[in-house]
């Protein structure tokens, strides 16, 4: 019987490598053994999880049908208004941005699901310009915010597609709200003012900075990191 | 157990709930139409089935109804916490001295089922909380074993069984959700179900010495709710240390779950037990506390936590009760690093005054009143169980899985009739995969060869290493038999 030199526990003759640290087994006077059956079976077994297809199906029918109802009952409640547009625009965004994924098997790169996913939204508020006739407010604001935070959602996206330590997300993440914001203010002002003039959005800017800035020496520090990771207990 | 004959959610509901009367009244009427429905059946009797009874009402109608039985203490906590990425199942298996014949192993499993009607359950999903009621579909069918073990049970798969079988080689395996039973109850049907094997393929084995007769009738004790019978005046909360250290690793994929097995003999780690005057069980979980408490120190945290393990204690050693369905309680022997260097014998002492200390039944009555009151809370009954399973999750998480490092049981040895002997090799236990990605210990010990499992979804091997070259280096020979292709250890 071979014994692992490093364990010293006992070990299954076919083994190569003890399961318990990796170490090769050399016996030298082993001799070639005949087929034994492995001490535990091989055959992997795993439950089918419930389908994609199945799943999409059931959350479509369930957008369809909330959208149908909505759309009957504005033909008697304020008919005026095409205000089941709302819900039906609210639907198809749900439906981009849970159905979509569950019909589309092949990965797809973060940045194009994470543009369809703003884009979507996109169709809703453009929905919601049509029942009420705001198409100016639609192009002079909602559209270069629209397109901002799509940018600096799939910045986002990309830098953090590897998986990053809690410290990098939150950074990034923080950084990413600070310029979202700036972004936001200047295109309201923009729009109402015609010219930029910063000022809520500096202060959450501002903060953001304060907050990535002992994130960012800490991370940047290994011995701070350590530091962090003993006194936090990760 | 208690029994009753109404649906179960009028009968949780309408003591209480005075808003939602109409609704009751509505569920009420429903169910008697679907009664009217099926009364058309039973007076047939085309479709009547063996899990239902006939009830007369008025003159000659006969109406169907389905038995329920009520989950107990530990059935709440085990249904509404079971999900894909955790396991409330447990396996024992055994490694048989000739191949397993697949078709007597069947035949054993069909004879032996009618006689555990606890095992023979289905869960069902009620509105305030989830029950059993007798399964009647086919099965359960034997299958062949699998590479990883205890697999998350899905209600509505596999025929609503809650009990697995599988061969393998010699090995017979049987895996139970915990909700059903505790290891006594299981190993109880395990080992009938085993002499019934042995019959099957022509060995004489009497009923008798933990063998149930399946010629009898199930007896009503064999199916009480232990818990309920024991409530006390008082109920009291064991003191917990609140945050152990975790002991994660790095989860593995779904459905990856490593299983490492060590061998020893029996003799040798009872007179090594003896040596620190403390108890097989108390030696092992001592063990395992010294090498979780090195892992950690090994980690190095600013400032380390106390290592703690959760045993469950069978009460039936202190409570009389012939139940088969759960009957135990957890205790958490441990102790605290931080506050300077321990020797082992220190641990082990430590471990031996600590389960002496807080295994008195009527510590342990006050736990059980505890537990059993929280169930009968009239406000928790209102809530509906959707709502409700986050509620237990989540204490589950802060008095389940946050207190402790490890959990570790030991049924203690696996005894069988004198026939039955020479044609079991040895025995093995496997708990589930815990909710977070660290292992579950367990032992079981038949004749002279103990078996110690550590299993679990973390990638690295570094608990299961340590522990067994502990067992070396105190002079034990093991054996390692292991699932595990990759060992996980960082270079």
């Amino acid at each position: 019987m071979p014994y692992c030199v490093h364990c010293g526990v006992e070990l299954n003759p076919a083994v190569k490598t003890c399961p318990l640290c990796g170490t090769a087994v050399n016996d030298p006077a082993a001799c070639p053994t005949e087929d034994r059956p492995s001490f535990f079976p091989t055959r992997r077994a795993e439950v089918a999880p419930v389908t994609r297809n199945a799943a999409a199906l059931l959350i479509s029918s369930m957008l369809v049908s909330v959208s149908v109802c909505c759309a009957l009952l504005n033909l008697a409640l304020k008919p005026q208004y095409d205000w089941y547009l709302f819900v039906v625009g609210a639907a198809v965004m749900l439906w981009i941005w849970f159905v979509l994924p569950l019909l589309v098997n092949r990965w797809v790169p973060v940045w194009i699901r994470l543009t369809i996913d703003v884009g979507a939204v996109a169709v809703y508020v453009a929905l919601i310009a049509l029942a009420m006739d705001g198409w100016a407010w639609f192009r002079g604001l909602a559209v270069p915010i629209l397109i901002l935070a799509a940018a600096v959602v799939c910045a986002l996206g990309w830098l953090l597609r590897r998986g990053h330590s809690v410290l990098t997300t939150v950074t990034l993440s923080l950084t990413a709200m600070g310029v979202f914001c700036a972004g936001v203010e200047a295109c309201g002002d923009l729009y109402f003012y015609g010219e930029w003039s910063p000022g809520w959005s500096l202060v959450v800017l501002a903060v953001c900075v304060g907050l990535c800035i002992p994130l960012l020496v800490i991370r940047r520090v290994p011995s701070l990191r350590e530091e962090v990771r003993r006194r936090f207990h990760f | 157990m208690q029994r009753g004959s109404k649906p179960v959610p009028l009968r949780r509901v309408s003591a209480h709930d005075t808003i939602g009367i109409k609704w009751l009244y509505l569920i009420h009427a429903i169910c008697s139409a679907a009664e009217a429905a099926a009364e058309k059946y039973a007076i047939s009797g085309a479709l009547r089935r063996p899990g239902m009874i006939l009830k007369k009402r008025g003159n000659a109608a006969v109406v169907k109804k389905k038995q329920w039985y009520k989950l107990d203490n530990a059935g709440v906590l085990y249904s509404a916490i079971q999900r894909e990425e955790y396991s409330a199942v447990y396996r024992f298996s055994a490694v048989m001295a000739k191949p397993v014949i697949p078709a007597a192993l069947q035949n054993a499993v069909d004879a032996v089922m009618p006689r555990f009607p606890g095992f023979a359950m289905r869960i069902r999903r009620g509105l305030f909380w989830y029950y059993f009621e007798p399964n009647t579909a086919p099965g359960p069918f034997l299958k062949p074993d699998v590479a990883d073990p205890c697999q998350p049970i899905r209600f509505h798969e596999d025929a609503g069984w809650l009990v697995r079988f599988y061969y393998y080689q010699n090995r017979i395996s049987f895996e139970a959700f915990h909700a059903l039973a505790d290891g006594v109850g299981a190993l109880t049907f395990f080992r009938t179900l085993l002499a019934e094997y042995l019959r099957q393929t022509g060995v004489s084995v009497p009923a008798g010495e933990g063998v149930l007769d399946l010629n009898e009738s199930p007896r009503q004790e064999e199916m009480e709710d232990a818990y309920a019978r024991y409530v006390g005046p008082v109920a009291r909360r064991l003191p917990l240390v609140k945050h152990a250290y975790s002991n994660r690793g790095q989860a593995e994929p779904f459905y990856t779950f490593h299983v490492t097995m060590g061998f020893l003999p029996v003799d040798q780690l009872r007179e090594k037990a003896r040596s620190y005057q403390v108890s097989v069980t108390e030696y092992l979980a001592a063990a395992l506390l010294w090498v979780l408490a090195e892992k950690q120190r090994g980690e190095n945290y600013h400032r380390m936590r106390p290592v703690t393990l959760a045993v469950p204690v069978n009460l039936r050693s202190y409570f009389p009760s012939d139940t088969l369905r759960n009957f135990l309680v957890t205790v958490q022997p441990g102790f605290d690093p931080a506050l300077g260097k321990y020797s082992f014998g220190e641990v082990a002492t430590q471990v031996h005054h600590y389960m002496r200390l807080h295994t008195m039944p009527q510590e342990m009555r006050s736990q059980i009143t505890l537990n059993v009151r929280y169930q009968s809370n009239p406000a928790l009954q209102l809530i509906p169980r959707v709502l409700k399973n986050p509620l237990v999750a989540h204490n589950y998480r802060t008095r389940g899985v946050r207190p402790f490092s490890a959990t570790f049981t030991n049924p203690g040895a696996f005894t069988v009739p004198e026939a039955m002997r020479p044609h079991i090799g040895h025995m093995e236990v496997v708990l589930g995969q815990a909710t977070v990605p660290r292992p579950h210990v367990a032992s079981i010990s038949y004749g002279n060869i103990m078996e110690i499992t550590v299993a679990g979804t973390q990638k690295d091997a570094d608990l299961e290493r340590e522990f067994f070259r502990f067992l070396v280096r105190e002079g034990l020979p093991v054996r390692v038999e292991s699932n595990r292709t990759d060992t996980g250890r960082r270079v």
